[in-house]
C-alpha cells in the first residue's frame, strides 16, 4: 500500500467525528475537540478516502507521501 | 438595567443583539426562571457545550415525562416518530443513522446539484420578474429548499404543496409557537399524514429503485439491516422537514442583510467570487438558528455556576456568533470576514447535515438575485419576525426590484 500523507484543516474541523467513525485507527478527537491523525496509515486506503470524502466542511486532504500528489480532494 | 427573562420580548424577537451583548457582559452563564433553564451566550461555552458529553440532545423523552398522563397517551404516535430523529439522540444511536444519511449530503454529492439548483433558481425569478415585485418568502425561499430536498430524497414535485404544508403545522411544535392552541395536536396530525405519504413513497421504491434518497436508505437496510421501517420514515421525515423551514430563513436573512448594508451589497455585486465568505457571514451575521436546548445528564460547574441533573440549558448561537472577545466589530456585516467561526449549523457530532446544500443555495440565490434584480430594494415600512426562542425566521420580505 502506498504511504498517505494526510492533514486536518482545524479551521475547517468542527468536530463532528464522521472520519473518525469512518476510519477509527487513522483519526482520533483530539484534546481540542478536533479531528486529529493518530496513524496515517491505520485504515485501507479505501477507508480513509471515504472519511475524507464524509466530511461536511472538506477539512480532510490527502497526498501521496512519495510524489506529493493529491489525492483529496 | 437589570437582566429581563422575556425571551419572547417584542423588541428581542424583532432585535435579540442586544439583549444578548447584555446578558454575555453581564452573567454569560444566566439562570432564567421564566424559561426554566440556564442560557448561555459566550461563544467559547456554546461552542464547548455542543461537545460535551454531560450534555444530551434527548429532550423529547423529558418532555414526554413532563405530560399529564392522557396528554402524553394522545400524543404517543407522533413522539415515535419525532423521538427518532437524529437531533434528538445521543450516541451510538445517533452515530448511526447519522453515518448513512451523511453520504447523501458530503460537499461532492451537493457540488453535482449546482445546475439543478441554478435551473430552479432561475425558474422562480422568471415567474416574478414580470411583475415587478414579490414576497421573497412567500414567491421565493418557501419554494427553492422544498424543491430541491424533495428532489434530492425523491419525492414527486406535485406533491411539494402538501409537504409544505405538513412542514409548517411540524414547525408550530418543533419551534415552539407561542400562544397557538391545540399546536401539539395538530402537529402530531400533520406528522402521521406525512409519515402515512412517506411509507407509500417507500413501498414503490422498494418495488422499483431510483436515484434517490430514499432509494439509498433501503439499500442500506437490505444490506445490513441497519435500519427499521420506522426509522427510515422518521429519517425521511426529518430531512424534508429540515431541509426547508431553516434554509428558508437563511435565504431571506441574507437579502435582509444585504438590503441593510448597500456598500457590502455593491461590493458582492461587483465581486462575485465573494459569494464563500458572504455566505458564512450571513450565517455569523443573523443565521436561522437562534438556540438549541440540551439537558445535563449529570451535576457539573460551569462559569461557577451549579448545573444540575436533569436542567436544561439554552445554546444561543446568535449570541455566540456576536460574541466581541471572538469577532471584531460583531455586529457590523463584513462579506470578507475571514476567519469566520461562527456556529450557526451548531458544533460537534449534531453540526447541520444539510450545511453543505444551505451554503450552495444560499450561495446560488444571492448571486442570480444580484444579478437579475439590480434594483432590488425593501418594498414595506417595518418587517416581522415569527416569536419563537429558537429560530431567526422573517414573517415576510416584500421586495421591489422593477
Amino acid at each position: 500500500m502506498r504511504r498517505l500523507r494526510i492533514s486536518v484543516d482545524h479551521t475547517k474541523c468542527v468536530g463532528l467525528t464522521m472520519c473518525v467513525n469512518t476510519a477509527r485507527a487513522t483519526f482520533v478527537l483530539d484534546e481540542s475537540g478536533k479531528s486529529s491523525v493518530s496513524n496515517p496509515q491505520g485504515d485501507t486506503e479505501e477507508k480513509i478516502m471515504e472519511a475524507a470524502e464524509n466530511c461536511p466542511v472538506s477539512a480532510i486532504t490527502i497526498e501521496d507521501a512519495e510524489t506529493g500528489e493529491r489525492r483529496f480532494p | 438595567m437589570p437582566i429581563h427573562d422575556n425571551l419572547s420580548a417584542p423588541d428581542v424577537i424583532a432585535d435579540p443583539y442586544p439583549y444578548f451583548h447584555q446578558l454575555r457582559a453581564e452573567d454569560p452563564v444566566h439562570w432564567n426562571p421564566l424559561w426554566g433553564g440556564w442560557i448561555l451566550t459566550r461563544h467559547d461555552d456554546v461552542q464547548a457545550s455542543f461537545q460535551d458529553r454531560r450534555l444530551s440532545a434527548d429532550r423529547m423523552s423529558p418532555f414526554m415525562a413532563g405530560l399529564k398522563k392522557e396528554e402524553a397517551r394522545e400524543l404517543q404516535p407522533s413522539y415515535q416518530i419525532f423521538s427518532k430523529w437524529m437531533v434528538f439522540t445521543d450516541p451510538p444511536q445517533h452515530t448511526r443513522l447519522r453515518m448513512l444519511v451523511n453520504k447523501a449530503f458530503t460537499p461532492r454529492r451537493v457540488e453535482s446539484l449546482r445546475p439543478r439548483i441554478q435551473a430552479i433558481v432561475d425558474e422562480l425569478l422568471d415567474r416574478v420578474i414580470p411583475a415587478g415585485r414579490m414576497e421573497l418568502i412567500h414567491d421565493f425561499a418557501y419554494l427553492l429548499p422544498v424543491t430541491v430536498i424533495a428532489e434530492l430524497l425523491g419525492v414527486p414535485a406535485r406533491d411539494h404543496e402538501n409537504i409544505k404544508k405538513w412542514s409548517d403545522e411540524i414547525t408550530l411544535f418543533i419551534f415552539g409557537a407561542i400562544g397557538v392552541p391545540d399546536r401539539r395536536q395538530r402537529a402530531q396530525l400533520a406528522m402521521l399524514e406525512l409519515a402515512n405519504y412517506l411509507k407509500a413513497v417507500i413501498a414503490e421504491r422498494r418495488q422499483q429503485s431510483q436515484d434517490d434518497l430514499i432509494s439509498a436508505l433501503i439499500a442500506a437496510q437490505e444490506q445490513d439491516d441497519a435500519l427499521t421501517d420506522d426509522e427510515i420514515v422518521s429519517t425521511c421525515a426529518l430531512v424534508l422537514f429540515g431541509g426547508h423551514e431553516t434554509t428558508t430563513n437563511l435565504i431571506s436573512s441574507s437579502v435582509h442583510a444585504l438590503l441593510k448594508n448597500p456598500e457590502q451589497r455593491h461590493k458582492l455585486a461587483e465581486n462575485p467570487s465573494l459569494i464563500s465568505t458572504a455566505v458564512e457571514e450571513f450565517l455569523r451575521y443573523d443565521g436561522p438558528s437562534k438556540s438549541m436546548v440540551r439537558l445535563a445528564l449529570e451535576d457539573f460547574e460551569l462559569r461557577g455556576k451549579q448545573i444540575k441533573k436533569g436542567q436544561r440549558l439554552l445554546l444561543i448561537q446568535s449570541a455566540a456568533n456576536h460574541d466581541p472577545e471572538r469577532f471584531a466589530d460583531p455586529d457590523g456585516l463584513d462579506i470578507t470576514r475571514q476567519p469566520n467561526p461562527h456556529v450557526a449549523f451548531g458544533y460537534g457530532i449534531h453540526f447541520c447535515l444539510g450545511a453543505p446544500l444551505a451554503r450552495v443555495e444560499t450561495a446560488i440565490t444571492i448571486n442570480t438575485i444580484l444579478q437579475r434584480l439590480p434594483k432590488l430594494r425593501f418594498a414595506a415600512d417595518t418587517l416581522e419576525w415569527h416569536p419563537t426562542i429558537v429560530s431567526r425566521a422573517l414573517k415576510a420580505l416584500p421586495v421591489a426590484f422593477s
